[in-house]
């Protein structure tokens, strides 16, 4: 028996998460639903499955088994209180919320329902930043006593007109630089280390953005002892792609890595995971793993794949869990409050 | 039966800073083809090894390159040009930061090149287009096709992140409507590039798409080749290159396998055809002298009926045509 999963919100990530799905061959996507007439209207063309102009109605008329939801993010919580009450599990982009309280509340609900519940935070099944998070599991680096993070891309290479449309205008609705983009970079903190407890030194600042800030720097805190920076620039055309950077310094060594590629260098050498004294690189060539199937990277299908093993499994507590992206609400509703303690925008 | 792809074709990754293993080393290319004319000797070097095919996706640099190739065409030889459209860098940030359906307006209103009077005209038409997505879609073809006018085209090729979203969509009609768009406008062969080999050539026999040329990653590492390397092994093997041919692309794995041991890999597959890219004299004359599908060519026999001129000068229209 097939599982049975419905979209909400046909945008590129709705579509891009529709076309993996639709490979999986457990998966049956019984539903969509999308506020734009047209954009259900092409796609009832091509696909074979009902269409929604209204989620209400696809939760009610479809009762699927899973929803991937999409829609920009003040509509989520809506959304995941209606998958709640009729049992259904979700998977939802991220920020899943914009309210730390609120993603807390619901992750601790989907976690009491015993549902799948899961925050598209896609580095986290990059096959790099998977392979370093095995390195620092077999405890190459020792205790991990400071760190930098930085993402880039470019997202807005131009002045904005007015403000900044839609939902992605203020902080309300999950626009600006440390939602949209920072949170990655965050998360794959998260991802390595022990989630920081406080941040300081915040600054936002405008590039070409009116309401919102186009970068975000910070330093942040953990309970350890472990400190780090992050730095977050959305207009910067330099890069093709959004790009994440860490580098890790511990007792025994040092790493820096990227989607593409790790470099480490070590005190001691490491033969049982073949890793010599000083200097090793590892690309992505050599540690990645195939996917059944690939649309615009590895890490998306392999979310997903996690995803739909954890519906058929029925297991709440996987990978990238409503937890998980509560704990980077945590700190992002911190950035904030300290941006503001700093004078606000800049 | 088909027209026989080239053997070999020169691709472009290596111009636009573009290297899936390092942000530095792509940065340094970007650096070294600042100048056109440092891209056009890398050409020469191509043609000078024998190379009369080229794969140019529709970037920043394309029209520029095809400027350059037109102004050069008579001291140049014949070369069959395999355009791959669209450009997905130069759409994707226009649809984050306005969505869909207004970035399809837009390129839509600006290729049309539609102003003024016309210009609000046009707008209530285009929205009533975007609920066309099959004219929609000639149309996005026909604005990226004018940087190739001119030149004689053999294959165009769709950009393989729109190919894969369609073909994990299961849209078999945007296929079939695609490939007679390219044969009736362009009278030339619908190619599509694809990261997932087995499953496109799956859907394209059961939708009984035939006469196209599929290219892909194919390594012996198995990297960018979803599912797996010995599906795309088994896949090719039981392709029938009369129906579709195979383009070998990323045979080394982005520098992670020799040439050596790539090609002799490559060689032993059933495919028709491989394109790479490479910077300098040398490795371009190494790799050209380590490729050699004759295995995966043996079925290709050559007709004699085929490739008249394909000259066309405007999009939509073939010089043939309007003689």
């Amino acid at each position: 028996m097939s599982i049975r999963i419905g979209i909400v919100g046909a945008g590129r990530m709705g579509l891009t998460h529709l076309a993996i799905l639709n490979t999986d061959p457990r998966v049956e996507i019984s539903s969509v639903a999308d506020t734009s007439r047209t954009v259900l209207d092409v796609l009832s063309r091509h696909v074979k499955c009902r269409t929604f102009r209204d989620f209400g109605r696809l939760v009610d008329e479809d009762r699927p088994d899973a929803l991937v939801v999409c829609t920009p993010p003040t509509l989520h919580e809506n959304v995941l209180r209606a998958a709640l009450e009729r049992g259904i599990h979700v998977f939802c982009e991220k920020p899943f919320t914009v309210s730390a309280r609120l993603a807390h509340e619901l992750a601790d609900a989907f976690e009491s329902a015993g549902l799948v519940n899961q925050v598209g935070y896609v580095n986290r099944f990059n096959d790099v930043f998977m392979h370093v998070r095995e390195l620092l599991d077999a405890g190459i680096l020792g205790r991990v006593q400071r760190y930098r993070t930085e993402m880039a891309s470019a997202t807005v290479t131009r002045p904005q007109n007015g403000s900044d449309g839609g939902w992605r205008g203020t902080h309300e609705t999950g626009g600006g630089v440390t939602y949209e983009m920072a949170s990655h970079a965050i998360d794959l903190v998260n991802f390595f280390l022990e989630p920081p407890r406080r941040v300081v030194g915040t600054v936002m600042s405008h590039v070409y953005s009116r309401t919102v800030e186009d970068i975000v720097s910070t330093t942040l805190l953990h309970d350890d002892g472990c400190t780090g920076t992050l730095f977050v620039d959305w207009c910067n055309r330099t890069v093709r792609k959004p790009a994440n950077r860490i580098e890790l310094a511990g007792e025994k060594g040092r790493l820096t890595a990227d989607q593409y590629s790790v470099r480490i260098w070590l005190e001691e050498a490491q033969p049982d995971l073949d890793l010599h004294e000083g200097w090793n690189t590892r690309h992505v060539t050599d540690v990645f793993r195939p996917v059944p199937f690939y649309v615009r990277g590895n890490e998306f299908t392999r979310q997903l794949r996690h995803f739909v093993d954890n519906v058929e499994g029925n297991r709440s507590n996987g990978h990238c869990t409503f937890r998980m992206g509560a704990e980077t609400h945590d700190v992002i509703e911190s950035m904030f409050e300290d941006g503001r303690r700093n004078g606000g925008m800049r | 039966m088909m027209e026989p792809v080239d053997e070999i074709v020169f691709g472009d990754n290596q111009f636009f800073g573009i290297n899936h293993m390092s942000a530095e080393r792509a940065q340094q290319q970007a650096e070294r083809f600042r100048d056109l004319s440092a891209i056009t000797e890398v050409y020469r070097h191509a043609l000078d090894a024998g190379i009369r095919a080229v794969l140019l996706n529709t970037n920043e640099r394309a029209d520029a390159i095809c400027d350059w190739f037109r102004a050069h065409k008579s001291t140049l030889p014949a070369i069959s040009w395999y355009p791959s459209i669209p450009y997905p860098h130069k759409y994707a940030n226009l649809i984050a930061e306005k969505g869909m359906l207004a970035t399809l307006r837009d390129v839509l209103l600006q290729g049309t090149g539609a102003s003024g009077a016309i210009g609000m005209m046009t707008k209530g038409g285009l929205s009533l287009l975007t609920r066309d997505e099959i004219r929609a879609m000639q149309m996005l073809i026909d604005i990226e096709m004018r940087t190739f006018r001119g030149l004689d085209v053999k294959v165009i090729f769709l950009q393989n992140i729109v190919t894969d979203l369609m073909l994990g969509l299961g849209a078999v009609r945007i296929f079939e409507e695609y490939c007679n768009w390219i044969r009736r406008t362009y009278g030339v062969t619908p190619g599509l590039l694809t990261q997932n080999l087995p499953r496109l050539l799956s859907l394209l026999s059961e939708a009984g798409i035939e006469d196209v040329v599929v290219c892909s990653s194919f390594n012996q590492i198995g990297y960018l080749m979803s599912p797996d390397v010995e599906s795309y092994v088994e896949a090719a093997r039981r392709n029938d290159p009369q129906r579709c041919q195979i383009m070998a692309m990323s045979t080394l794995a982005s520098g992670a396998i020799p040439p050596r041991e790539a090609y002799d890999f490559i060689n032993r597959q059933n495919v028709q055809s491989v394109v790479f890219g490479a910077s300098s004299a040398r490795n371009i004359r190494e790799t050209v002298s380590l490729i050699d599908l004759r295995y995966g060519r043996a079925a290709l026999k050559q007709s004699a009926a085929v490739s008249p001129e394909r000259r066309y000068d405007a999009p939509g229209r073939l010089a043939r045509d309007s003689s």
